[in-house]
């Protein structure tokens, strides 16, 4: 590269397209990504909209109501109050629990397993490997029936008091683990980067191996453990049919509170507006984390499956 | 000598969350979904769980495949849903992914982001969006009705004189949304570690920019295409949060909107009568085919070249 030229320098780093071609595409591109950017919209202001807002042509007026409404627990502005102001808050609380649960377990667990994988040669090494990648590719809904039918097995053993306690544990756990295999093998990929001579510095002066990788290793795949904790954190955060299935259904969390406003039984009463007011409050901590690690999440996505 | 026992000892040690949670949330779930797919269990009486029904459930399937009209419909649902999605990712993740190429870098990161979108969004939103998008009184019929080309609002999903091919084009658009993003984040960055001077010989010799997208960008990613196809098609068979949303939420008619996957799911966890027993064997025949597609995944993957020994263990 550095023998090139001034103009073919600039030849390099120019893009492809240019002039009415590159004008071109990203017309194209913008055509093409109009759904995406107009759905997200529309959802957003009919939050802040006292209708459904359905079209750029739709008259409406700007109002804060959805949202006060969302707060006292009145789903329509006709009828009464369906829940508490206390209950949308717990509901709220749920989902950050759950989300914060998965990846506590998934970095606890991933973390220390990646490091050997990458780390230590023993043996079984690489089948281990190759089974977390076929693990990760396996079809989550031939698992969930018996995952489910141990969760009713066990919770015979459960005092009744402890069931809620119990099966936030046990939803934790259950989605956290499709998530190792995947943060395992991210984690791996950052692992192997990191020059062994830096640890092996360490292990010479005579420390221990778990204090080598909390003291010396793990400040330098920080990128890495922020882009599997985020990555577990929205899957926790996301996360629907989990919750559905396992958790009583007056636990509720945003996702299965939107699910229970349109489901089939309450088709009829659904006041859309405050609807698109949980859910675009739903939306906030994906968007905030997609704003802060957009590199990140792609050069993640990108390199995650080619170690 | 207590060093040398330390030193086998910290792999097990290291390994054993991750592994004790593998073997309980995949492992064994894995083996006792083959088990339950042999036993009568039904609406969860875990006691059926320990009786054996031999091959019933898989009897039963054969049944409903040849004389049941909405199962037929579910294989028929499955395979379209599956061939179309799994083009629209394929060739719209390329397309994505060369238009992003060859723009300008800083806009593009913008449109890559936009396109990440639909994947990091949560399920029940995203099924929000397009309730919002193609129900009776949604953006949709509004649009038509504007242009007249309609004259009453049509729920597009449900109305059986357009089925099965409206719910069909509803599923596949909705997914395919979330889904296109995965190719086109895997061929962008394969495009970015083509060395640069290949192409910018091919413009000193005269080539024009389609010229350089047939006979050097597309062909350098053949492997790339090749991986995404496989891992997507998986991906497709067995995934079912976006269609459980659709047809529960009655986006889309519940026969013509649900693929293997969600019968799966809905006949073991439905509200009336579920028949884990049937659901269990129907998922093991996705268990069969999904450990083939991973297997032809990880041969894919050139998995040994990454799997070098540690150096400092040598």
């Amino acid at each position: 590269m550095r023998l090139l030229g001034g103009s073919l320098r600039s030849e390099l780093e120019e893009p492809l397209a240019k002039g009415w071609l590159g004008a071109v595409v990203i017309a194209a591109l913008t055509l093409a990504s109009l759904p995406i950017i107009v759905t997200y919209t529309l959802l957003v202001v009919t939050s802040f909209a006292d209708k459904l807002v359905v079209s750029p042509w739709t008259d409406f007026q700007v109002t804060l109501m959805n949202w006060k409404m969302f707060f006292e627990g009145r789903l329509s502005t006709t009828a009464a109050k369906i829940y508490t102001t206390g209950y949308v808050l717990k509901m709220i609380w749920n989902t950050f629990v759950v989300a914060a649960g998965v990846t506590g377990v998934v970095a606890l667990t991933s973390i220390p397993a990646a490091y050997t994988i990458s780390r230590m040669n023993f043996r079984g090494r690489s089948p281990l490997m190759k089974l977390l990648i076929l693990l990760h590719a396996f079809p989550g809904v031939a698992l969930i029936i018996a995952v489910y039918a141990m969760f009713v097995a066990t919770l015979k053993h459960i005092p009744k008091e402890y069931f809620v306690l119990y099966s936030f544990v046990y939803v934790i756990v259950a989605r956290a683990s499709l998530e190792i295999p995947m943060a395992v093998w991210i984690l791996k990929g950052f692992f192997d980067r990191v020059p062994w001579e830096v640890e092996w510095a360490a292990i010479v002066d005579g420390a221990s191996r778990l204090r080598t990788l909390y003291q010396v290793v793990l400040p330098v795949v920080k990128p890495g453990i922020a882009a599997v904790a985020i990555f577990a954190f929205l899957a926790g955060w996301e996360e629907l049919i989990y919750v559905l299935v396992f958790l009583p259904p007056e636990e509720k969390t945003l996702a299965t509170f939107i699910d229970s406003q349109l489901g089939s039984a309450s088709l009829e009463l659904a006041y859309l507006p405050v609807v698109a007011a949980a859910a675009t409050l739903y939306l906030i901590p994906t968007i905030v984390f997609f704003i802060f690690t957009q590199r990140l999440l792609l050069e993640t996505m990108a390199g995650g499956l080619k170690g | 000598m207590p060093r040398f026992r330390r030193r086998r000892l910290t792999p097990i040690l290291f390994l054993t969350p991750a592994l004790l949670l593998v073997i309980v949330y995949f492992i064994v779930p894995l083996a006792l979904t083959l088990w339950i797919g042999f036993t009568p269990l039904r609406n969860w009486k875990i006691d059926q769980l320990f009786e054996y029904a031999g091959l019933r459930n898989y009897e039963a399937i054969l049944r409903l495949a040849k004389f049941d009209p909405d199962f037929k419909a579910v294989v028929k649902t499955t395979i379209v849903f599956v061939t179309a999605t799994l083009t629209i990712n394929v060739l719209g993740g390329l397309l994505l992914a060369i238009a992003a190429y060859i723009i300008d870098e800083r806009v593009s990161l913008g449109f890559r982001l936009l396109w990440l979108l639909p994947r990091m969004t949560p399920v029940a939103i995203f099924g929000l969006l397009w309730y919002y998008f193609f129900y009776k009184y949604g953006t949709l019929n509004e649009v038509l009705l504007k242009l007249g080309l309609i004259s009453d609002p049509v729920n597009w999903g449900t109305d059986p004189s357009y089925l099965p091919y409206s719910a069909w084009a509803i599923i596949v658009f909705v997914n395919g949304l979330v889904g296109v993003s995965y190719g086109m984040v895997i061929f962008y960055s394969a495009f970015k570690n083509i060395p640069r001077e290949i192409i910018t010989a091919a413009r000193v010799d005269g080539a024009k920019t389609r010229h350089i997208i047939m006979h050097i960008l597309v062909p350098m990613v053949r492997w790339h295409i090749v991986f995404v196809t496989v891992w997507q098609l998986l991906s497709l068979l067995t995934s079912y949060a976006h269609l459980y949303v659709l047809t529960s939420w009655r986006v889309v008619d519940s026969v013509y909107g649900s693929t293997w996957a969600l019968y799966v799911f809905n006949t073991a966890f439905s509200q009336t009568i579920s028949n884990q027993g049937l659901a269990a064997a129907a998922a093991s025949i996705l268990v069969v085919i999904g450990v083939g597609l991973g297997l032809v995944t990880l041969r894919l993957l050139r998995f040994e070249e990454m799997m070098q020994i540690p150096r400092g263990e040598v």
